[in-house]
């Protein structure tokens, strides 16, 4: 699969105010999302998230201020051919009932004219991307399917064609928390397999921590602070970003670093367990208080380091600097 | 989508153009309204034109006398048999006259001035209007007179078209005339169906008219007008000045059917149709051959 | 019953002429209603106002709007189309935009953001998961404007209304059943064809 790189988003002054409302939904609202990056808007509802996101795609028509999608104005083309370009989840996924999931799944591909082949072969690729099983899936009707089955054929189908920035609205809000915790994996993963620009709206404070390059955190129609994972955790730049992240409990930043990045090297000290280098030192800890000391950092059945709790200690002071 | 619109679009223009009802152009279209003794008029004026060689469309049994009248003068009929009662009340809302000359002499002026329709010679028949019964109810309430039947009516169903209801000549002016008329119920029955009203003993009274067949095969009581509240009415054809400039021979022919049918005549013909279940157009037939008009 | 047996291609005439009519009031009708059903499911404000007059013209007595529009329109198929295709309007507006309304906002939504213009999201998505309810109309319309049709027979317009007042005028049992009977049968063929059409498209419509 061709890696479709991501588009950069540029967000200038955006202002937004509904009609009946006395207050702004976007309150002049700038920022800048390099290629590439997993964005993660978060904020209580209402705080114009949704209704910033909804301005990429042109769902929303701002009352001033732009918006440039890969360095090109949204007002340059029509809504529709803009749309096309880029992915839109939603959480009630909005799966077309009468279609069967291949369909659905090639349906912007059968709007843009592709040929009958090529737009089999790419639902194909697609259903098995987010890993459903082509053969069973693609005549299958999606009233058929569970939640967390249409979400991925939601995926699915914002990645048809190849969109170089992907919008997902509180995508996985429906679904159950052992679904949603797939589903975030699999967010990850084809991000990492893709390299599409991802803007991501929830109010799941640990979702955002989950996905995020960088977090931004809305209130009332404002950014209060945009900062990656760890750094706001460390360094909330206001009260009620501390009282939202529950900043001060240091235990919820052990989530974010990986085993593999805190570990010292040398590996001639005894351990007594082991950890795969990609687990976060919140599964460490676990080992450290059922009597662990030390423990060997593994890659690929690889010894190659060991983990302390003062490697733990030394890996959380250094993320607040 | 689009494809059905455009085909729905072009069956409906395609079928507007050529009516339901259609008449060639240049034949004389003879209308009529929607009850038996108009249904054998209107067939008469037919054969007798087309026995003169005349083209000739039927576009017979009409909703009512504004159907009727609304189509005469658009033209989309030619001719249609009217009664002077009718046009005198209904359509040009004036007062009828006792004498049935006078009624007729009003009309024909008024139509020719007004409207550019001319009344050719009346028929002798009166087809007033009338209230009948039963004659076991006459007995048992011992009605004779109108008077009778105006203090009688609070007892009493009355089986009435809607018309009846409004009309100068009816209720509202038989209330004014002697009084009383206020009936226990008056229900709103089609033509067709009123003396089977009355038969199956739904109503008590009906509205009839002079020469209604059934006023015989049923053995009916009339009441006697004591106060000469109805005038007399009679029928002819009303047609449009354009139609007899084409034809002029059109106006001689009805005229020749005109003196022929009284009182007994015309009831004879409705019975043949109502009672004897004939065909209209075979009444028709006979009627006319046996008078050599047809 | 005799007259059917006896006259069978009077009555197979009258009643191909009561199809014709019906037919061409329910096409026009539909190409009518859709665009006002399409407006009053989107516009709010408008709904209400158009219903009320659509109901109001369903209320109107058929044979007085008849003899009314003969006035201008004299004799014949054309008054019997507009009467028709105005009385069908209430039914088919009413279940055109409920039917739109009840699509569930989410499909509109996806549509959109996908990158559908308006028009193919409407023909795509809205018109077929609103379609049951839109058929649903389309039928109550159709077996009203056959029973509402054989009033074509009191202004010359044919069709199976002119057998029915034909017999009622001259009191024949036999013209009034054939009449009836005819009309009846079709009313009730085309309940059943279009219950099946709906049955068929609600199906689909679930998936």
């Amino acid at each position: 699969m061709s890696a479709a790189a991501g588009a950069p988003v540029a967000i200038r002054n955006v202002i937004v105010t509904y009609p009946a409302a006395d207050r702004r939904a976007v309150d002049d609202v700038s920022l800048d999302v390099p290629a590439g990056e997993l964005l993660v808007l978060l904020g209580p509802s209402g705080c114009g998230k949704s209704t910033l996101l909804r301005t990429i795609n042109r769902l929303i028509v701002p009352d001033s201020g732009t918006i440039e999608v890969d360095g090109r104005d949204v007002r340059d083309e029509t809504p529709e051919a803009l749309r096309r370009g880029i992915g839109y989840v939603i959480q009630a996924v909005g799966l077309f009932p009468h279609m069967t999931v291949g369909r659905n799944v090639g349906i912007v591909p059968e709007l843009l004219g592709w040929e009958r082949a090529r737009i089999e072969a790419r639902v194909d690729e697609l259903l098995e991307l987010v890993r459903l099983d082509p053969q069973r899936y693609r005549s299958r009707m999606p009233r058929e399917l569970s939640g967390g089955e249409q979400q991925r054929v939601g995926v699915a189908r914002a990645l048809a064609a190849e969109p170089r920035v992907l919008l997902m609205d509180e995508p996985f809000g429906a679904v159950d928390a052992i679904v949603r915790t797939a589903l975030q994996d699999e967010t990850l993963r084809i991000h990492r397999a893709l390299g599409a620009t991802i803007l991501f709206v929830t109010h799941d404070v640990d979702e955002a921590l989950r996905l995020a390059d960088r977090i931004v955190v809305m209130s009332a129609g404002k950014i209060v602070q945009a900062d990656a994972p760890l750094h706001m955790l460390a360094k909330p730049a206001t009260p009620y970003v501390e009282r939202l992240m529950d900043a001060k409990d240091a235990v919820r930043r052990l989530q974010l670093i990986r085993a593999g990045d805190a570990m010292a090297l040398g590996v001639d000290v005894p351990t007594q367990g082991r950890i795969d280098a990609e687990r976060t030192l919140r599964e460490a800890l676990t080992y450290f208080l059922e009597g662990a000391d030390r423990l060997a950092v593994v890659e690929n059945d690889d010894v190659c380091g060991t983990l302390g709790f003062d490697d733990v200690r030394r890996a959380i002071a250094a993320a607040e600097r | 989508m689009k494809r059905t619109a455009f085909l729905a679009g072009s069956a409906a223009a395609a079928a507007l153009t050529g009516c339901g009802g259609s008449s060639a152009p240049g034949a004389i279209a003879i209308g009529s309204k929607d009850f038996t003794e108009q249904t054998i008029l209107g067939e008469m004026y037919a054969q007798i034109l087309e026995k003169k060689g005349l083209p000739v469309a039927r576009k017979l049994g009409l909703g009512g006398t504004q159907v009727a009248m609304e189509a005469l003068r658009r033209g989309d009929i030619d001719l249609y048999p009217e009664y002077t009662g009718t046009a005198l009340l209904t359509i040009l809302k004036g007062k009828a006259s006792k004498d049935a000359a006078v009624n007729y002499a009003t009309v024909k002026r008024a139509y020719q001035t007004q409207y550019q329709l001319t009344w050719l010679d009346p028929a002798p028949f009166n087809n007033t209007q009338a209230l009948a019964t039963t004659q076991a109810i006459r007995e048992r309430y011992h009605l004779a007179t109108l008077s009778d039947l105006a203090k009688a009516a609070p007892q009493l169903r009355l089986g009435a078209i809607p018309e009846f209801t409004k009309r100068e000549d009816a209720l509202p002016g038989l209330q004014k005339a002697f009084g009383g008329f206020v009936f226990k119920d008056v229900k709103l029955i089609d033509i067709g169906l009123k003396y089977k009203a009355l038969e199956l003993g739904q109503i008590d009274v009906v509205v009839a008219a002079g020469t209604d067949s059934q006023i015989e095969t049923d053995h009916l009581y009339v009441f006697v007008d004591d106060k000469h509240f109805w005038p007399a009415y009679q029928v002819a054809p009303v047609v449009r000045d354009d139609t007899l400039r084409a034809h002029p021979e059109l106006a001689a022919a009805l005229n020749r059917l005109a003196p022929l049918l009284d009182d007994a005549t015309m009831r004879g013909l409705n019975a043949q149709v109502d009672g004897e279940k004939k065909d209209s157009v075979d009444v028709a037939r006979a009627f006319l051959t046996q008078h050599g008009l047809a | 019953m005799s007259y059917l047996l006896h006259h069978p291609d009077e009555v197979a005439r009258r009643t191909l002429q009561h199809l014709e009519i019906v037919a061409i009031a329910l096409s026009i009708a539909f190409v009518l209603a859709l665009p006002l059903g399409v407006l009053a499911a989107r516009n709010a404000r408008v709904r209400g106002p158009l219903l009320g007059v659509l109901n109001a013209i369903y209320t109107l007595p058929s044979l007085a709007v008849f003899a009314f529009l003969v006035t201008y329109f004299g004799l014949g198929l054309v008054t019997t189309e507009i009467a028709l295709v105005a009385y069908a309007q209430m039914v088919l507006v009413r279940n055109i935009s409920v039917g739109l309304l009840g699509v569930p906002a989410a499909l509109r939504e996806a549509a959109l953001g996908l990158g559908m213009t308006p028009l193919q999201a409407f023909l795509r998505v809205e018109l077929p998961q609103a379609l049951p309810v839109i058929l649903s109309g389309v039928r109550l319309a159709t077996v009203a404007t056959i029973s509402i049709a054989t009033l074509a027979g009191k202004i010359d317009a044919g069709g199976l209304g002119a057998l029915l007042f034909a017999g009622l005028d001259n009191d024949d049992p036999n013209r009034i059943f054939a009449g009836s009977a005819a009309a009846a049968a079709l009313a009730i063929g085309a309940d059943g064809a279009l219950r099946g059409l709906e049955r068929f498209a609600a199906l689909r419509a679930r998936g």
